[in-house]
């Protein structure tokens, strides 16, 4: 037989405390998130499940669950709540706070970061650029499967789909820099 | 009263291209030798309308027979003042617009259909309203809670004298007893304080209301506009007459030492939501065993409700009431944790706010079943089935364990001492008289819950219709119960809120006030308002049967000191069901009755078995299957032609010698078209089409005593949606006749 489960409101509250963590408390579980997702097939836990397991305190279990980076930000779910809850908006609160704390297993966490990184260098995007950041991140095994497509890598290359060269740095780096830093600041202090 | 009749046919909506005009108009002169019959192709308009204006003021008609459209449509059109009798014959929906145009078998029908309608008038009067002696307009209200004080007060505001009737010493019911209650303004997110000084306030500075506290009612008799209700007060009693009563006595909690299994009375630590208001208004919330501050607490909801084994059906507040006291324990102490475990949260109206409000304060929401409440010590442990997360849970060190323990409307208590002398007096009566035990009526479904006391033969309290609820119909008719001019309002007639209570309260002072100026006008309150008419009893031809006095629906025959029934008219609701029950046929109403109904079946021409061409009577309820009969028509469904329908109030009123007079006659076959009846019955008296149902079992034997085949007499449930099977429900019947070959009677 399982333990029997226990309501505690220690690891809730952290997640309340995010930007739109606030929301989250107003779930009343109708499951209308659910039905109305597009990945729902995918994820270990639905929206609605990931907000039950929140309140029970299973905090590994939470930040291990693929639901917010199966997200497709299709904002379905949002339109539909009749509570109001911006689901997309909290999936994407969870996404950051997981990488913040290292809960990086799954692929999307590793191309979130290395598109982050791209657009901070040179304030576009360089495909090879992410391709590589990418498969860095993820380590040999990933590197392998990456040159097992590389046939397809040329086509693309010689069709004119991806760029040899990177582009060049926009006007104004060290601006948008600065910008984005400003939010990350604001949303550090405001979010809490 | 010297009838002339006039006699008015339509040409309009297509009747003039389907029918021939002349031959029906020698219908009403040659046959029925009728003095005035026009034709006009438009009668609703308003050279039509004075067309017969004209012959009443000129000629002298006071009968008018309008030949057209549906009695549905133009009543106001064709409405010549209460002197006049009007009546209509259904050319348009029922023949023009369901049958070919130019047959010569449409032509029968609307000849037939002119036929009967003229054949009415023999048995047709004008209605004489009934008016009591000594009508009172006083509205009684039974329970000074909340909606027995929003009742008396909206009553009294709308100018009615009001007698507010409270068992206990002080009025205000539960508000009294409890530390706060739901919102009942908006933003509906924070609970209340009960306010009850003020209503109370409000009450006693109205001068229309006259209150009755620490009393009881010992006995109500009489009828709509003369209730006399003897009030027992400190020892003393009262009496008083009143017009109508609202009985708002309300519910009280289900009994929670029936709860062992969630563990009450194990622990003194698991408590009711009644006791809980009563803990929380002493200040600090506190553990009833040691004293110590309460911590941590578990709601339980459908403690007893939705379980077949207590409570079977939803108790409507008790979602709202926890929610309020879980924001209240919030309220007090922050850092409590406080559980609710549910089945489903049904905070239905503006109460989402609240349960919202519950969730962002922290109140922690667990679907689940629970399996076991133990205590240790003091501590108490919550275990539970979790329904969403589909594993077991739990809640220990728990402080507090609140029972939401559902209703029971005061109606379904029986008063233990009543209920014992009534046993008594049942077992007493046979043994006395050395005869046979009475048949089970409907007394013996009455509860004796010791509220109003009524004198009536069908018993002293009002019938149930669920559960003990003593509404009539949850949808259709809210607050009408099965006693005329007695209007239910509040938990006592289906578990509620107070908000709804509030509403409640409203909606059934209304009602008692409508009961109260019909009734003065002589007129029937519900459903049929408005009419005039009321049965009268030629009881020199009584046989004392008392099928009359015990199949009434309303309960509106008592019994006079011979055992003769005793009408009570402003009681009635002039459905004709004791019309259909008595085997005498001495109960009729001025424009309804056993031989009018009669004349018009017998005025129907039934051509000879060579002809081939069968004949088929139907009664049709005038609530649903006439409505629905008129819309077949406009939606232009074809049905058989060999039909003949005649309305009738309810299919109770249908009195068995009409089959008998049709079979007889060469009809063959009668259709009954009814409302649903049994459980959810949507018969607008009750108990109409059900009786119907009964007496057409007992028609099998009549029918082989005729030598005739019982399928001949078929009955069948139509609602008003069901318009589009009236075809096939009329061809079906149709071709089970055809089978069957036609009515060997024919000729006879």
């Amino acid at each position: 037989m399982t333990e029997p489960l226990k309501y505690k409101t220690e690891f809730a509250e952290e997640i309340y405390a995010l930007e739109n963590g606030p929301y989250i408390k107003k779930c009343m579980q109708c499951g209308m998130c659910d039905v109305s997702c597009a990945t729902r097939n995918e994820m270990d836990f639905s929206p609605r499940e990931l907000f039950m397991l929140l309140r029970t305190g299973k905090r590994e279990d939470f930040f291990k669950a693929n639901t917010m980076w199966m997200c497709s930000t299709c904002l379905m779910c949002k339109v539909r709540c009749p509570r109001g809850i911006p689901l997309v908006d909290v999936m994407h609160d969870l996404k950051s706070h997981a990488i913040r704390l290292g809960y990086t297993d799954p692929p999307q966490a590793s191309f979130y970061q290395a598109f982050w990184q791209e657009i901070l260098g040179r304030g576009r995007v360089f495909e090879g650029g992410l391709m590589a950041r990418y498969y860095l991140k993820r380590g040999w095994s990933e590197i392998r499967k990456g040159f097992e497509m590389r046939d397809l890598g040329m086509k693309m290359v010689m069709h004119s789909r991806i760029p040899i060269k990177p582009p060049k740095a926009i006007r104004g780096l060290k601006g948008m820099r600065a910008i984005i830093e400003r939010a990350q600041e604001l949303t550090q202090k405001e979010g809490r | 009263m010297s009838k002339k009749i006039g006699v008015y046919i339509c040409s309009g909506c297509g009747i003039g291209d389907a029918l021939d005009m002349n031959a029906l108009a020698k219908v009403a002169t040659k046959e029925y030798k009728v003095p005035v019959c026009k034709n006009d192709a438009f009668l609703c308009g308003r050279d039509g309308v004075e067309i017969i204006k004209k012959d009443i003021g000129d000629e002298g008609v006071n009968c008018v027979v309008v030949a057209g459209c549906s009695g549905r449509v133009n009543y106001d059109v064709f409405d010549f003042g209460p002197s006049v009798v009007v009546e209509r014959v259904n050319l348009r929906e029922r023949v023009a617009w369901t049958q070919e145009p130019g047959d010569e078998d449409t032509q029968a029908m609307a000849e037939d259909y002119l036929r009967m309608t003229l054949a009415k008038f023999k048995n047709l009067e004008l209605p004489e309203p009934f008016i009591g002696e000594d009508l009172s307009k006083k509205i009684l209200v039974v329970g000074g809670g909340l909606t027995g004080m929003t009742s008396a007060l909206e009553a009294a505001k709308a100018g009615y004298e009001v007698l507010l009737v409270e068992k206990e010493d002080t009025l205000g019911g539960w508000l009294r007893k409890s530390y706060k209650i739901i919102p009942l303004k908006a933003p509906y997110t924070e609970p209340e304080d009960p306010g009850l000084a003020g209503r109370v306030k409000e009450i006693e500075s109205n001068p229309r209301i006259k209150v009755y506290t620490g009393a009881t009612i010992e006995k109500t008799s009489g009828a709509p506009g003369m209730f006399d209700v003897v009030i027992r007060q400190a020892g003393g009693t009262v009496s008083e007459r009143v017009g109508a009563v609202v009985l708002a006595t309300g519910a009280v909690p289900y009994d929670p030492a029936r709860l062992e299994h969630l563990g009450y009375g194990s622990s003194p630590n698991v408590i009711t939501q009644a006791q809980m208001e009563e803990l929380s208004s002493r200040g600090q919330i506190t553990r009833p065993s040691d004293g110590k501050a309460v911590q941590k607490v578990v709601f339980v909801q459908c403690a007893g409700s939705r379980d077949r084994d207590h409570l079977p059906y939803c108790s409507a507040a008790c979602c709202v009431e926890s929610i309020k006291q879980a924001l209240y324990v919030k309220a007090k102490n922050p850092e409590a944790s406080v559980y609710v475990f549910y089945k489903d949260i049904r905070s239905s109206g503006q109460y989402e706010h609240l349960y919202k409000k519950a969730q962002t304060e922290g109140v922690i929401f667990v679907k689940a079943d629970i399996t076991g409440v133990t205590d240790d010590g003091g501590n108490l442990t919550v275990e539970a089935q979790d329904l969403l997360m589909g594993s077991p849970t739990m809640a220990d060190e728990v402080d507090l364990v609140v029972l939401a323990n559902g209703m029971v409307p005061t109606t379904a208590i029986e008063d233990p001492a009543l209920a014992e002398a009534a046993r008594a007096e049942a077992e007493a009566a046979p043994a006395k008289e050395g005869q046979e035990a009475p048949p089970a009526t409907e007394a013996s479904m009455v509860i004796r819950s010791n509220i109003l006391n009524l004198e009536y033969r069908q018993g002293p309290e009002l019938p149930s219709l669920k559960y003990g609820f003593p509404d009539s119909h949850f949808i259709c008719f809210p607050y009408e119960t099965r006693r005329t001019g007695i209007y239910a309002a509040g938990s006592v007639r289906r578990p509620m809120d107070m908000a709804q209570a509030v509403e409640d309260a409203a909606g059934a002072a209304l009602k008692a006030i409508q009961c109260v100026e019909m009734t003065a006008r002589g007129m029937a309150v519900h459903p049929r308002s408005g009419d005039l008419s009321y049965p009268d009893f030629q009881m020199s031809r009584c046989t004392q049967c008392k099928r009359c006095t015990e199949e009434c629906p309303f309960g509106a025959i008592n019994e006079d000191a011979k055992a003769n029934p005793l009408p009570n008219p402003t009681r009635c609701r002039r459905c004709g069901t004791c019309m259909g029950a008595c085997p005498e046929r001495i109960i009729s109403f001025k424009n309804y009755s056993v031989p009018m109904i009669g004349n018009m079946l017998k005025a129907i021409e039934v051509p000879e078995e060579d002809e081939e061409k069968p004949r088929i009577l139907i009664f049709a309820c005038e609530n649903d299957a006439i409505p629905a009969l008129d819309m077949a028509g406009i939606n232009r469904l074809k049905y058989s032609k060999w039909v003949r329908v005649i309305p009738v109030r309810c299919l109770g009123s249908l009195n068995l010698i009409w089959v008998n007079d049709a079979m007889s006659r060469g009809i063959d076959g009668v259709l009954l078209m009814g409302c649903k009846h049994g459980d959810d019955y949507q018969c607008h008296f009750m108990k109409g089409s059900e009786l119907a149902g009964v007496r057409l079992s007992k028609v099998s034997e009549t029918l082989d005593r005729l030598g005739l085949e019982s399928e001949r007499v078929t009955m069948t449930e139509v609602s008003i949606m069901d318009y589009d099977k009236i075809p096939k429900i009329i061809g079906d019947f149709a071709e089970k006749l055809d089978k069957l070959g036609p009515n060997p009677m024919k000729g006879f």
